[in-house]
């Protein structure tokens, strides 16, 4: 039996690992090339570093990384507002409706992009004649990012002692000083998670962004792509590493933050 | 008014908390019913009750946390209904102590003199003053992930005495403790009211709790006020049918009062017992409904009442068979049924030195005595 459980785990570590391998070797051999000398990096010709001094050269890159770090932070900020006032409202607060509410608030995550991408177009042009550009590209990832912040942050008051607010506010704190010095605190953890998992959400979007973004507003994502047209070039490889890079330190971060709030808790 | 307002005028104590006529009502429930009383200052105060009978919303009510729909709450004379919780001159001890999870002991005890705008060195001293009083030196520093579930109840009740309130509440503190450690919290929490003097409210559903650590208890059921009075009081002299079973005495007996002469009443019960009770000073004879017995007062005889030992006129025998005997160490409980009718007694019989109990076994024949001063009267 012990045998037979050895080559059990022994077959599923064979699995796993080629499992990662697939899923990394096209990011893995991205990142390689990005250092290759070679004119269409796509093989090994000799380490340089050349396409990233390139990159920082090249202008339209330059804007549209702007472009993509700008929207993403304020989404960020104004998503993690929302999603915390919802959260905090819905918890608290029973209204008609409210079952309502909390279930509508998942459909921008639940739609496929193309139908969310579609009908915000539609609604920017038709319905409220937001103008095409960083207006839209925000407001549309606001929609697609709140409901994350909303749901992470929920999820976190359902594991909280409420009691710690009447506790407050029974030694003396005002509500606003008990949310200052109680529940902030305690739902920091969660609102620093929903920012860390906001931003790549933000930064990597293609579909809506594409469908919202109109002409001349170009975000790193839609720029790689109409890159691609051209074929492949190593600055397409520096940028995917780029991407992956920046995604992955905010998951270290998460996890970081988020042990941080796990160690604070009982 | 009442007996206990006498009392206190001859001790010259003031009333610190004062609860008038006030309602609370939830969807569905009155939670507590039009209740009025005073509280004095210094005294442990408990309100007893089951699950559900209104104790801890009176005692959120007071706190500020829930407003009631009618009636007043003063506070040493004042009348505090429109002032929030953190106006009010009380401070409250919860059942899952509620300590913040990110400030250690010292930071959370502090909490209320920081909101004071106190300046360091004083909150510092305090802190560590009541540190003391708890016997929680030296853990200072701890979080309370890091404490026992006595520790932390320790940490609550010093984070709520270092704001030296005129009222402290407790709201059923050491129900989520276990047995031994919530006897050894009652010590604690006895010994650090006469230190500290301040007046305690305290919620339980607990009847030894209640007994051992007040000076005086409120048995509340539905919302309503059935009994004040001393703990002697409350568990000797219970005036309702729901007080008495409540306070452990099981063996009551329905029935009224068919003659009466010479500072004596004839009771009968429902089962046809006869029995001669003193004439009582403050109920009126048609509100007697029937009388209760703690199963600790009524003795057992083998035998039948002709086997009998000599014993007052007074005293009630009943002819019974034993139906269990359930051996619980230091007293046994004897359930008896009554010959002729499906009465049942319930009796508690003391392990003794003096005499083997070969003689107490299911099925024998016995003999209750109930002694003169045994039967309590009930009312309503």
């Amino acid at each position: 039996m012990k045998k037979k459980k050895r080559i059990a785990q022994k077959i599923l570590w064979v699995l796993s690992i080629l499992t990662l391998i697939f899923l990394w070797a096209p990011m893995i051999l991205i990142m390689v090339y990005s250092f290759s000398n070679s004119k269409y990096g796509s093989s090994w010709e000799g380490f340089t570093l050349k396409w990233y001094a390139k990159l920082l050269t090249n202008d339209q890159v330059r804007d549209a990384l702007m472009r993509s770090l700008i929207i993403a932070g304020v989404t960020v900020v104004i998503a993690t507002l929302i999603g915390t006032m919802t959260a905090y409202g819905l918890f608290k607060l029973n209204f008609k409706g409210k079952q309502f509410l909390r279930t509508s608030i998942l459909l921008p995550i639940v739609f496929p992009s193309v139908v969310t991408g579609g009908a915000l177009l539609v609604f920017f042009t038709r319905l409220v004649h937001i103008p095409l550009g960083f207006p839209s590209i925000i407001i549309a990832h606001i929609v697609f990012c709140s409901p994350l912040a909303v749901f992470i942050i929920l999820g976190r008051m359902q594991r909280f002692d409420w009691s710690w607010e009447e506790a407050a506010l029974d030694l003396g704190a005002t509500p606003f000083r008990t949310f200052l010095r109680v529940t902030g605190p305690q739902l920091l953890p969660a609102i620093m998670a929903s920012a860390m998992l906001i931003f790549p959400w933000s930064f990597d979007d293609f579909v809506i962004t594409y469908f919202v973004s109109g002409v001349g507003s170009t975000t790193l994502p839609i720029y790689v792509f109409s890159q691609l047209r051209f074929g492949a070039t190593p600055v397409i490889n520096t940028i995917g590493t780029l991407f992956v890079s920046i995604t992955m330190l905010g998951m270290v971060l998460v996890y970081f933050v988020q042990k941080m709030g796990k160690s604070s808790t009982t | 008014m009442s007996g206990s307002n006498t009392r206190n005028t001859e001790k010259q104590t003031a009333v610190c908390l004062e609860i008038r006529d006030v309602v609370k009502q939830f969807p569905g429930v009155t939670a507590v019913d039009h209740i009025s009383l005073e509280i004095q200052e210094g005294e442990i105060f408990s309100f007893l009750g089951p699950s559900g009978c209104g104790k801890s919303t009176l005692l959120r009510v007071v706190a500020g946390l829930e407003n009631q729909d009618q009636g007043d709450i003063l506070i040493a004379g004042k009348v505090v209904n429109a002032l929030p919780p953190y106006k009010r001159d009380c401070s409250t001890v919860f059942q899952s102590h509620a300590l913040f999870p990110h400030m250690d002991v010292a930071g959370n005890i502090g909490f209320g003199l920081v909101e004071r705008k106190l300046p360091k060195a004083e909150i510092k001293e305090r802190v560590q003053a009541k540190i003391d009083l708890v016997n929680m030196g030296g853990m200072e520093d701890r979080y309370p992930h890091q404490l026992s579930g006595g520790q932390m109840q320790r940490v609550a009740l010093a984070r709520s005495l270092v704001l030296e309130p005129t009222v402290l509440l407790l709201d059923e503190p050491l129900a989520a403790l276990d047995r031994k450690l919530r006897k050894e919290m009652q010590v604690e929490l006895k010994r650090i009211q006469r230190e500290v003097g301040t007046t305690f409210l305290n919620v339980t559903h607990d009847q030894k709790e209640a007994l051992s650590l007040s000076d005086r208890i409120a048995v509340m059921k539905d919302g309503v006020l059935l009994q004040i009075g001393t703990p002697a009081e409350i568990y000797e002299t219970p005036r309702t049918r729901f007080v008495a079973s409540f306070m452990g005495a099981s063996n009551i007996f329905s029935g009224n009062v068919v003659s009466a002469s010479d500072g004596k009443i004839k009771f009968q019960t429902e089962e046809g017992l006869q029995v001669i009770l003193p004439e009582p000073a403050d109920i009126a004879f048609d509100q007697i409904s029937g009388f209760s017995v703690h199963p600790e007062l009524i003795e057992l005889q083998p035998g039948n009442v002709d086997s009998l030992a000599a014993g007052s006129a007074e005293d009630m025998l009943v002819e019974g068979t034993i139906q269990e005997v359930f051996y619980l160490g230091d007293f046994s409980e004897i359930s008896v049924r009554v010959n002729d009718t499906e009465t049942m007694l319930t009796i508690y019989q003391s392990r003794s030195c003096n005499e083997p109990d070969t003689r107490i076994a299911q099925g024998q024949p016995v003999v209750a005595r109930f002694p003169a001063g045994s039967m309590n009267l009930l009312v309503g």
